[in-house]
């Protein structure tokens, strides 16, 4: 993927009113189709194709399936090309053999979800009242809607944000005091066939581990693991390698997806190499608009912690962050490495999927003063730690984190702070 | 107060440190008065060439002066909200024009364990502060770039927080105006503490200023009902208006469909980490700023709410979510009820959901939000967003908005209709943490014979 194809821009306008002039444009444009209005329901909605590719994983007496809709997913089924407005649609079907009923959380899948009725208003025209109700009618008809009672099998379509490549789908069905939670990955149709997830899920498959059971020589193991990423040549060392993320793959992404983040990698990620090999994913955070606030690069490492995956984790932000216009900046690590680290940690808190946290030495310091090189002529400066995220299969309460007493480091942090070291 | 401040740390020489180990108050804004000279010197001497603007001499550094305190006896909290000037003197760049807004806080841990301080809690697209010092640099600069950021860095508050300790520095938010509801989230190993303050910011004005909703006691004591017997409650709820009115009480607008139970504790800080903020008072200044945004599809944050009358009185306080740009937010108006539930405060409101912006000749102001005409959409994402906020003890449902089917929509007061199945959501929020499976459904509607049952043999 190069720059020009950043994935998360696409998603930024839906409305079409960007200047004055545009919006006399349209008016008279409206005003001369008006009368042409020609939206027209599809008359056979056929979804055993949705169907037959769809993912399905059951939980707990709950089936789940779903698939992302493509263009022609969509032409076909709503007879206009929703994912031309910036909206990604995802089938879903949800059989609840349970004996209580169900509701899906909409926010857990995308906290900027979007209405049936709003995706219908976007193909609204002037003065064709009559066409109008009909699309609102007809969206909203294929909308999911809750409840899920107990035996019931709820089908529909959740409008969401675009996700590239693969969908990381996170579903959340709350009933009483109860939570039934998956993650799935679905492939996105329209895109080319991709390496990320579905690689990660491979490489789990395929990495040969060294199986650790106790805490200390886990950390022991952790704090040996290369400092770095290098250039594909390995002759150049590149950036920190600054988080460690233990826990099942699912419910590591599952968190992400619920702070915001999204799967996109450019061109500039594939340079950094950990064991030999391109990051297994990436992931971003954007701001408003869609301009990239940082990143996430993730390696599966050839060891396990009591049965989980590791994974070593570049976590870096541009210099100019949500302030610079992505289509003419060309993106460069900014040297306060641990800033976005720590604020990662922050973010993952709130994802309900954080369970224990610790730091280790790895990295090695560097001090603004002598910031140490990467790649692409960045220079980045570091206390040296790795933060030790261990993710666990949502909810989890803010109080019940648990922060590991991994002395020295976290000592070293507090002395940092009262500037006494 | 008044010890003598011959204190190290306040000799300027590289006394730019906004972390203090139980040092007073005093210190601190001696210090940072001292550094604030200094960083001006310092921009004046050498990165005058660039946007940067010399802080101006007059603007006293009165932030310090209307701090918000808080204590729950183990830990204190105190945070003060800068004004426009204010940032500009303390940082030397005019953060407020790129939409920045600095809190002040200072943690004193007197618990045996390290806090650490959130700042997504109070504010989920805050500014790290190397990224809030990008904003006045560019890439090329990296001289400048690096001084700046060294001394956005040396202004930050700083992790963690050590038993015993006191710790004090900014975090970077979203710009607020006229009043702030600062969202102070802590963890520990183990333990989490929230404290939520209003603060207020000078220079702006702001809906729930003008109606001091928090510290003006609108309803005389014994006006108030306590409700303790949830079918009491219940039945209060469903006697409820309808929708709201205009200003002289003789249309009706949009649907009563919300009831937030709790306060400045508890159902605040939950629809401040899910990022609602307050919207700004419909005055002038705003409006226009608001027509231009429309025009333009750019997002404009405080896009203002116009009034809308419950009580005999507009509405106490104006919430919204902006998503992507001003046509796609949700918003919410609220109004402080005479009731209470349990002691807590119970809130009554309406929720809708922006799609876009229309003209209409019903508003002074010639536009208005579309809404999506479905508000029981709105309602239902609301409840799900506050389920993740780690604050939603409880939810029902209640009667009392009359149902208004598809086939016959009823109109809100600028004529945009809307159907809904006449429920409306109590959300019951709770300061300790709740995870998603701590969520209640009380056996109101949404249960046996209810709203839910209804729904599914429909």
């Amino acid at each position: 993927m190069t720059k020009g194809e950043y994935p998360l821009a696409e998603s930024v306008t839906r409305w079409p009113f960007q200047s004055g002039s545009v919006l006399l444009t349209i008016i008279a444009c409206v005003l001369a189709l008006a009368g042409c209005a020609t939206w027209q329901a599809p008359t056979e909605i056929d979804y055993s194709e949705i169907r037959a590719r769809a993912i399905t994983a059951t939980v707990q007496k709950v089936t789940l399936s779903a698939a992302v809709l493509s263009t022609r997913d969509s032409q076909r089924i709503f007879g206009a090309n929703i994912n031309e407005t910036g909206v990604q649609p995802v089938w879903i079907e949800v059989k609840n053999q349970t004996e209580q009923t169900l509701w899906l959380l909409q926010a857990g899948t995308d906290p900027d979800y979007f209405s049936p009725l709003e995706v219908a208003w976007s193909f609204h025209t002037a003065f064709a009242g009559g066409t109008n109700a009909r699309i609102d009618e007809y969206f909203d008809a294929r909308g999911f809607k809750n409840p899920i009672a107990p035996g019931a099998t709820q089908t529909g379509i959740i409008f969401t944000n675009p996700h590239h490549k693969t969908r990381l789908l996170n579903v959340d069905l709350l009933g009483q005091g109860k939570l039934i939670p998956f993650t799935l990955f679905l492939p996105v149709p329209d895109d080319v066939p991709e390496t990320g997830v579905l690689n990660v899920l491979q490489r789990i498959a395929i990495t040969e581990t060294v199986e650790y059971q106790e805490e200390d020589r886990f950390r022991a193991a952790l704090e040996q693991m290369p400092c770095c990423a290098t250039d594909a040549e390995q002759t150049s060392i590149g950036d920190p390698l600054n988080v460690i993320m233990v826990g099942d793959f699912a419910d590591i992404a599952s968190a992400f997806v619920r702070r915001g983040y999204r799967q996109a990698a450019l061109e500039f990620d594939y340079t950094q190499h950990v064991f030999g090999r391109e990051p297994d994913i990436v992931a971003r955070k954007s701001g408003q608009g869609g301009v990239p606030a940082n990143w996430m690069r993730m390696w599966v490492a050839p060891l396990r912690y009591r049965g989980q995956s590791v994974f070593v984790v570049q976590v870096g932000r541009p210099v100019g962050g949500r302030f610079t216009d992505n289509e003419s900046t060309e993106l460069i690590l900014h040297p306060n490495v641990d800033e976005v680290r720590n604020l990662l940690i922050q973010d993952l808190l709130y994802s309900g999927g954080l369970g224990k946290l610790g730091f280790v030495t790895g990295v090695g310091a560097a001090s603004p003063t002598q910031p140490r090189n990467s790649l692409e002529k960045a220079l980045y400066y570091t206390d040296g730690l790795r933060a030790v995220m261990f993710m666990v299969t949502r909810p989890v309460a803010l109080s019940d984190v648990q922060i590991l007493e991994w002395d020295p480091v976290l000592k070293d942090l507090e002395k940092a702070v009262l500037g006494a070291e | 107060m008044d010890k003598p401040i011959h204190h190290p740390y306040l000799q300027c020489s590289g006394g730019m440190q906004t972390v203090t180990h139980l040092i007073s108050v005093y210190y601190s804004v001696q210090r940072l008065v001292c550094f604030t000279f200094f960083a001006a010197m310092f921009f004046f001497v050498f990165v005058g060439c660039t946007s940067v603007s010399q802080p101006p001499e007059s603007v006293p550094l009165n932030y310090k002066k209307r701090v918000n305190t808080r204590s729950d006896g183990v830990v204190r909290v105190s945070t003060s909200v800068l004004s426009a000037d204010e940032s500009l003197a303390v940082y030397g760049v005019p953060l407020a024009k790129k939409g920045i807004q600095p809190v002040w806080v200072e943690v004193e841990n007197r618990d045996k364990i390290a806090y650490w301080l959130l700042s997504p809690g109070m504010d989920p697209n805050f500014f790290p502060a190397s990224e809030a010092a990008d904003a006045f640099t560019s890439p090329d600069k990296a001289n400048v770039r690096g001084e700046l950021e060294q001394r956005f860095a040396e202004l930050a508050f700083r992790n963690p927080i050590p038993a015993g300790a006191t710790v004090a520095g900014f975090v970077l938010t979203n710009l607020d105006e006229g009043a702030k509801l600062v969202q102070v989230d802590l963890i520990a190993s183990g333990e989490f503490r929230s404290f939520a303050i209003l603060a207020d910011i000078p220079g702006f004005r702001a809906d729930y200023e003008a109606r001091e909703v928090f510290t003006r006691d609108i309803y005389a004591a014994e006006d108030f009902i306590d409700y303790t017997d949830d079918n009491a409650f219940r039945t209060a709820l469903e006697s409820l208006p309808c929708c709201v009115t205009n200003k002289s009480g003789t249309n009706d607008g949009d649907p009563l469909n919300l009831v937030i139970v709790g306060g400045l504790d508890d159902a605040f800080p939950a629809l401040i980490r899910r990022g609602w903020r307050p919207t700004e008072q419909t005055w002038s200044g705003s409006v226009i700023k608001m027509t231009t945004s429309a025009l333009s599809g750019e997002r404009y944050p405080y896009a203002p709410i116009s009034p809308l009358y419950l009580y005999e009185r507009p509405q106490d306080l104006a919430l919204q979510k902006a998503r992507d740009n001003v046509h796609q937010r949700n918003h919410m108006r609220l109004w402080l009820s005479p009731m209470r539930y349990h002691g807590e405060p119970v809130w009554v409101g309406q929720i809708s959901r922006d799609i876009g912006t229309r003209l209409t000749i019903h508003s002074p102001y010639l536009t208005t939000h579309k809404i999506d005409p479905d508000v029981d959409e709105a309602r239902t994402a609301l409840t799900e967003d506050m389920a993740y906020s780690q604050g939603l003890a409880k939810i029902g449902m209640v009667k009392g908005v009359g149902a208004a089917p598809r086939s016959a929509p009823r109109q809100n007061l600028t004529t945009d209709p809307y159907f809904t199945d006449g429920a409306r959501s109590v959300l019951i929020f709770d300061s300790r943490p709740k995870s998603l499976t701590d969520i209640e459904f009380l056996p109101w509607e949404t249960r046996e014979k209810g709203f839910i049952e209804r729904t599914i043999r429909q």
